[in-house]
């Protein structure tokens, strides 16, 4: 399997040209254009109840695609993220990676996904009850809206939270005001996460809920 | 810069930046290195050292691999900082000296240290907020040391810096306000022209005084030096330099007012610098509109 | 005419720079900013020709009913086109074969370009909820067109399939049909791919990467209610 991310890092989308015999896992409706012999099964996200538990506790899709490659030579198929912004590979080799909800394109065979409790506060904070964990081995491709930065956090620091994406998982995450009552209300911070630990985090320089925040007063 | 590379409990060096950096492009070292700095008193993983380098090449993405277009200041400018993911995705991260303040958007932020304390105070004026037209700002002060602050805005686009140094003025439309350091003045009570915006909410800010001032574009951000004449769609209007005369008209005729799409649009003369924005929020907004949730009434 | 596209591809616009006497024609509400001397005439229709059908016409397939003449006076001048959504642009040189654009993709064209709307029939499109109809660009000429996302252009030799809501432009040498995504109709509503155009034949269609529908979708929920 060879593939690369192009067409980043506004619009990022990832070409994986299939070897025979190779198998891609996409999330429900990431296919931007594909080989027309390659074979596309919808099959539940891990099994029935735990794609249950993916959809609706971790936002992602009940079911996810599988691209199989059954002819005898090299096809293509074309995957992206359904919002704008830059998409990441990442190699695992047994660690484990935590995702916020959304952010999952694709996987190979041998990646697993779980979810995470996230705790009460995140869910008042509009970031879901669950973060979404993926371990294993194989390549993992996830994205945001926005630019991806890595940081290296030593000791503690502040994540909005709508901008993080990914974290390693020995970070401790908690959720707090980002100032005084009227500061978090009229600052329009609100909820923030506070990270702690030694390790690296992902952060995404926009956010659905920043763009929408911003186009809203002009809607009427 | 001397650098000590610690892998396996052996210490290896010290070696100059540089080679550090051939190093790690090789793979003789790893991201995951511990390197030491002479003078500095912690242990620190390469990454981290090459992080810093302006061409790093490309590393074997552990997370992900570092974005590029990064923009750090060459010219005068007050505070330390640098704006990554240039054009598309503008982030702007600022050093704030110990106890020293910057004003910034609201809602903008996206990271702190955790020593930066927030304070939210209104820009405009009660009438202002009224009136469907505010500036919210947050002061970010840093506590008992120096801290950093990343600034993301709302909508997507590029980023731009300026140095005001007295005698300039900048004209501001009112949502690119990014922030500023303290000495800036951002004068939102300005009258000059109303009405600049055709009704969107927004106003124009007069930027004064002594500092730095960060502004963001919707979409691609060009500059344009006006040396004579240029017509500017004024949704499309970001920011200009004070010299210059504008005039607000509609574009080819009262037909093409409400047929062409274009609606107003601004003329400007004389000598100095517009910067457009290849986008405008209407528009967007028209957009949106079958996506929105239908209210329960 | 030189046309020059910046800020590929996630906020791009075109500025196009024309002699004294030459002309572009844009879809309304594209001109960004523009040199001072430049005369701009709106019509419904095509320069010097056409009728108000075309217009209304163009208005189905999601172009604004409106065209802009771009023409500078006393010397050559410039004019920037930008787009109502982020994305690319790409510019193409019509000679030849023409091209069938999306609706919504059109952006400007020079006056020697030719435009047509095609109905596509209900076979191809009725449950796709895409447009039903196509721009055709046929003639001599640049023109230039957007996407959400960016452009990549896919040689077709034989057969490939682009979801219906990714298919920018293609080369009118290429036959289509609408069809399911996966072996079954389960496997293609469920997985959330549903109907895709499946191209038959030899040419090039430009994709984008990115699906309006699906940002929107995911937009959505966190909009002001309507």
């Amino acid at each position: 399997m060879q593939s690369k991310i192009e067409g980043g890092p506004a619009f990022a989308y990832i070409n994986i040209d299939l070897d025979p015999g190779e198998t891609v896992i996409g999330e429900s409706d990431a296919m931007s254009s594909m080989a027309a012999d390659l074979n596309l099964e919808a099959k539940f996200n891990g099994g029935f109840f735990a794609g249950l538990a993916k959809a609706f506790l971790g936002g992602e899709s009940l079911f996810v695609n599988h691209f199989t490659n059954n002819t005898s030579s090299t096809r293509r198929v074309t995957l992206v993220q359904s919002t704008p912004g830059n998409t990441r590979a990442v190699e695992l080799n047994g660690q484990q990676l935590c995702l916020q909800p959304g952010a999952y394109i694709a996987s190979t065979p041998g990646v697993q996904l779980g979810v995470r409790w996230a705790g009460f506060k995140s869910w008042f904070a509009r970031e879901g009850l669950f973060k979404l964990t993926v371990t294993g081995t194989g390549t993992v491709w996830y994205g945001a809206y926005g630019g991806l930065l890595e940081k290296e956090v030593h000791g503690e620091y502040i994540v909005d939270t709508s901008h993080l994406v990914a974290y390693e998982p020995q970070m401790k995450l908690n959720i707090q005001l980002a100032g005084g009552l009227f500061s978090s209300l009229f600052g329009g911070e609100g909820f923030v996460t506070r990270v702690e630990g030694t390790g690296k985090i992902v952060v995404q320089t926009r956010s659905m809920s920043g763009l929408a925040d911003w186009i809203n007063p002009r809607l009427w | 810069m001397q650098i000590t590379i610690n892998r396996n409990g052996e210490n290896y060096g010290p070696y100059s930046l540089e080679q550090v950096r051939e190093m790690l492009d090789s793979g003789q070292a790893q991201p995951t290195d511990m390197g030491h700095v002479e003078g500095e008193s912690e242990w620190v993983p390469l990454s981290d050292l090459s992080n810093n380098l302006p061409e790093a090449g490309e590393k074997p993405p552990v997370i992900g691999s570092q974005d590029d277009d990064t923009y750090t200041p060459t010219g005068e400018h007050e505070h330390e900082f640098r704006i990554e993911c240039k054009p598309d995705f503008s982030y702007l991260t600022v050093q704030v000296p110990a106890n020293q303040t910057l004003k910034v958007e609201a809602s903008a932020m996206a990271t702190m240290s955790t020593n930066m304390v927030m304070k939210t105070k209104m820009k405009g004026g009660l009438s202002r907020f009224l009136g469907g037209e505010s500036l919210f700002i947050n002061e970010f002060s840093a506590q008992g040391g120096s801290a950093e602050i990343g600034i993301a805005p709302g909508s997507p686009g590029d980023m731009d810096h300026v140095h005001l140094s007295g005698a300039d003025e900048i004209f501001l439309q009112s949502s690119a306000y990014v922030a500023s350091g303290m000495q800036v003045n951002v004068d939102s009570k300005w009258q000059g022209f109303k009405g600049f915006f055709s009704g969107e909410g927004l106003f124009l800010l007069r930027c004064t005084g002594h500092g730095d001032l960060w502004f963001n574009t919707y979409g691609a951000m060009i500059e344009i030096p006006v040396d004579g004449n240029y017509v500017v769609d004024t949704s499309h209007v970001v920011a200009f330099t004070g010299g210059l005369q504008y005039n607000v008209e509609s574009v080819g005729g009262l037909k093409s007012l409400f047929l062409s799409g274009e609606g107003l649009v601004c003329r400007f003369a004389g000598q100095g610098k517009v910067w457009i924005q290849t986008r405008h929020p209407m528009a967007f907004a028209n957009w949106t509109y079958p996506f929105r949730p239908e209210s329960n009434n | 005419m030189q046309i020059n596209i910046t800020h590929r591809p996630g906020n791009s616009a075109a500025k196009v720079s024309l002699e004294a006497g030459e002309s572009i024609t844009a879809e309304g509400g594209a001109m960004i900013a523009m040199s001072g001397h430049m005369q701009v005439e709106t019509t419904t229709h095509k320069k010097d020709q056409g009728s108000i059908l075309g217009a209304i016409k163009r208005l189905v397939t999601g172009e604004s009913l409106f065209l802009n003449h771009f023409t500078p006076s006393g010397g050559p001048g410039e004019v920037y086109f930008g787009t109502a959504l982020s994305g690319d642009m790409m510019e193409y040189n019509l000679n030849g074969p023409g091209i069938m654009v999306q609706g919504g993709s059109y952006v400007a064209s020079s006056p020697s370009v030719d435009m047509d709307i095609q109905w596509q029939g209900f076979g191809k499109a009725l449950f796709s909820g895409e447009s039903m109809f196509l721009i055709r660009l046929s003639g001599q000429g640049p023109v230039i067109l957007n996407s959400f996302g960016a452009v990549y252009p896919i040689q077709v030799n034989g057969e490939y399939i682009v979801d219906t809501g990714h298919i920018v432009a293609f080369e009118e040498t290429l036959n289509y049909e609408v069809s399911k995504a996966g072996k079954s109709w389960l496997s293609s509503i469920l997985g959330g791919e549903g109907l895709v155009c499946k191209f038959h034949g030899q040419g090039t269609v430009w994709c984008q990467s990115h699906n309006a529908g699906s940002f929107g979708a995911s937009l959505g929920p966190n909009l002001k209610p309507r």
